[in-house]
């Protein structure tokens, strides 16, 4: 019963990455005709290149920071939300509606709101602060970096909101009667209750999301196409470029494996750390 | 002072908290309605009323000129059509081989932790390390810009979280039920299918959703994969970026068209969205 998906798995991935294993030691070039047998040429020119290096440092800076917004707001959404009240089930159905929008339209949306002349929120900011804005939203730092986190803020704080949420939904309320029959303070209660109780649900909610961040390609795709310049490269966005805008295959796949061995350090500590949870 | 069914908005007895609560889910609420309303009326809003200050919220003449544009002069029918069989397929093989494969870990421990732990670093993979290799795979195999090639890529996408899910799901079923169906003679087969798969039919339903839904939003494995032929509807928007001219409404057509059925379908599951977003790893 294992066979049929086991089998496509195999033949999408591990045959992927066998044959591209052979491609990082080739010339593999729509330039350059011919499979030569080049080293680690391929490996060395992406090391050499400070656009590999200055994407990955966006890469880095960009996932930890939504990582930590989305954290901070999804947690106080969940607490907000995590005792009955009326209408609170059209409430959930609207928050969670940005988790089912393609990243695609959410870049494009957000493009299309925040940039002159079109785009309506130099006004709406206008309005609320009493003077006149206009900000460059995608043609200026630090502005497009906002505008980046704002949007990936936008369609994912709801993700770590929902599962924080079942988590705060979790925890028995014995715990918290007795914690006010202690007469501890609410803030204490927090510390010594939630947030221990709540600290594997946590580490699942920032796992995925983390994993998912640090592959953040759509919504720079849409909104700032990398620009202004290369100031917005991330390295999914910067070996799409290599690989399938200047048709450097061989350097952009020696480039993903390397991501890829760099992601994989984090997978094997996150992803078993998580199974051992589960496991008990 | 516990009253079943509070109302959100702070009462006469308002209390510091309950203020706070109320502000951040309003905030919150504004926040997510606001670009998605923008969006959704530019899109039968008439081109005068684009640019004009302060911003139109209401057009007082609504037109669906931006929709018959964006399906017919971008191929935003085609893309619809493409999406939709895309979708449906690499949703039915990816839930059948899914399902398959999760009552096999299971039930029998096929495996071991080594095969469980392989199909869940799957869905860890960053796409731009494997779509390259499988780019130049489906150019020697014909599959590049077809639309059995974009299934099957679909299909392995998904097949972590349809056999994660499905995996939460058998371990809560009893196993009690099969066996009683083995020792009245039914085969291994047998037993899965007329026993197990009906009893976890809400199961799959809800991971064929959320298949469904990842096919549907999906961009970069489209991006690559396909160009004039199988292309998918968010790959349309490439038709956009830089913005030459007002193609405002059409965009926002677009956008409209390709949000509204996955919004709509993940509503509907919202009650496993925990185990969908989690792969099975938390019940909600």
């Amino acid at each position: 019963m294992v066979a049929p998906a086991a089998l496509l798995i195999l033949v999408l991935s591990i045959y992927p990455l066998l044959f591209s294993m052979w491609v990082n030691f080739v010339n593999y070039d729509f330039q350059i005709p011919g499979h030569d047998f080049v080293g680690l040429q391929n490996f060395a020119q992406v090391i050499n290149d400070p656009l590999a290096w200055s994407s990955l440092i966006v890469t880095i800076f960009l996932s930890l920071t939504v990582v930590v917004v989305e954290f901070v707001l999804g947690l106080a959404l969940a607490l907000a939300m995590v005792k009955t009240f009326r209408g609170r089930g059209v409430v959930m159905s609207i928050l969670i509606v940005p988790l089912f929008i393609s990243p695609v339209i959410v870049g494009q949306s957000w493009a299309l709101f925040l940039q002159r002349p079109f785009g309506p929120a130099d006004y709406l900011l206008s309005q609320l602060l009493g003077y006149p804005i206009a900000i460059s939203w995608v043609g200026e730092t630090p502005w497009v970096y906002i505008s980046i986190i704002v949007a990936d803020v936008w369609q994912w704080t709801p993700f770590i909101f929902v599962i924080l949420l079942a988590g705060l939904a979790a925890i028995p309320p014995h715990l918290y009667e007795a914690a006010e029959l202690d007469g501890i303070r609410p803030l204490q209660t927090f510390i010594y209750v939630t947030l221990p109780q709540l600290a594997p649900i946590i580490l699942l909610a920032i796992t995925f999301r983390l994993l998912d961040a640090v592959k953040l390609f759509d919504i720079i795709f849409m909104l700032t196409g990398g620009g202004p310049g290369t100031a917005t490269y991330t390295t999914s966005f910067y070996l799409y470029q290599l690989g399938f805008q200047q048709f450097h295959l061989s350097v952009a796949t020696a480039g993903s494996w390397i991501f890829l061995l760099l992601l994989s350090v984090v997978i094997m500590v996150l992803v078993r750390r998580l199974l051992r949870a589960e496991a008990r | 002072m516990a009253a079943r069914s509070r109302s959100l908005a702070p009462g006469p007895r308002a209390t510091g908290a309950g203020v706070a609560r109320f502000l951040i889910v309003a905030l919150f609420i504004v926040f997510v309605l606001v670009p998605l309303y923008w969006v959704i009326i530019t899109s039968i809003k008439p081109s005068s009323d684009y640019l004009t200050v302060p911003p139109v919220w209401f057009p007082a003449e609504p037109t669906i000129v931006h929709y018959t544009a964006a399906l017919f002069s971008y191929r935003g029918l085609q893309g619809l059509i493409n999406s939709v069989i895309i979708a449906s397929a690499a949703t039915v093989l990816s839930a059948v081989m899914g399902t398959m494969m999760a009552y096999s870990l299971a039930r029998f421990n096929t495996g071991g932790q080594h095969l469980a732990f392989w199909v869940l670093s799957q869905r860890f993979l960053p796409p731009v390390a494997i779509v390259l290799p499988i780019f130049l795979l489906f150019r020697s195999w014909g599959l590049y810009d077809t639309h059995i090639g974009l299934i099957l890529a679909y299909t392995f996408m998904t097949l972590p979280l349809s056999v994660w899910m499905m995996y939460a799901y058998f371990r809560q079923l009893p196993r009690s039920l099969e066996e009683a169906a083995w020792v009245d003679g039914l085969s291994r087969w047998q037993a899965f299918w007329m026993v197990a798969v009906p009893l976890a039919a809400p199961g799959v339903a809800a991971a064929a959703v959320f298949v469904f839904i990842a096919v549907w939003t999906e961009f970069f494995f489209a991006l690559i994969l396909t160009s004039r032929y199988a292309f998918t509807l968010p790959t349309i928007f490439r038709a956009f970026l830089g913005f030459q001219g007002a193609q405002y409404g059409e965009a926002c057509a677009l956008a409209t068209t390709s949000l509204a059925p996955s919004i709509v379908l993940g509503i509907l599951v919202q009650r496993h969205l925990v185990r969908g977003l989690t792969l099975g790893a938390l019940r909600g």
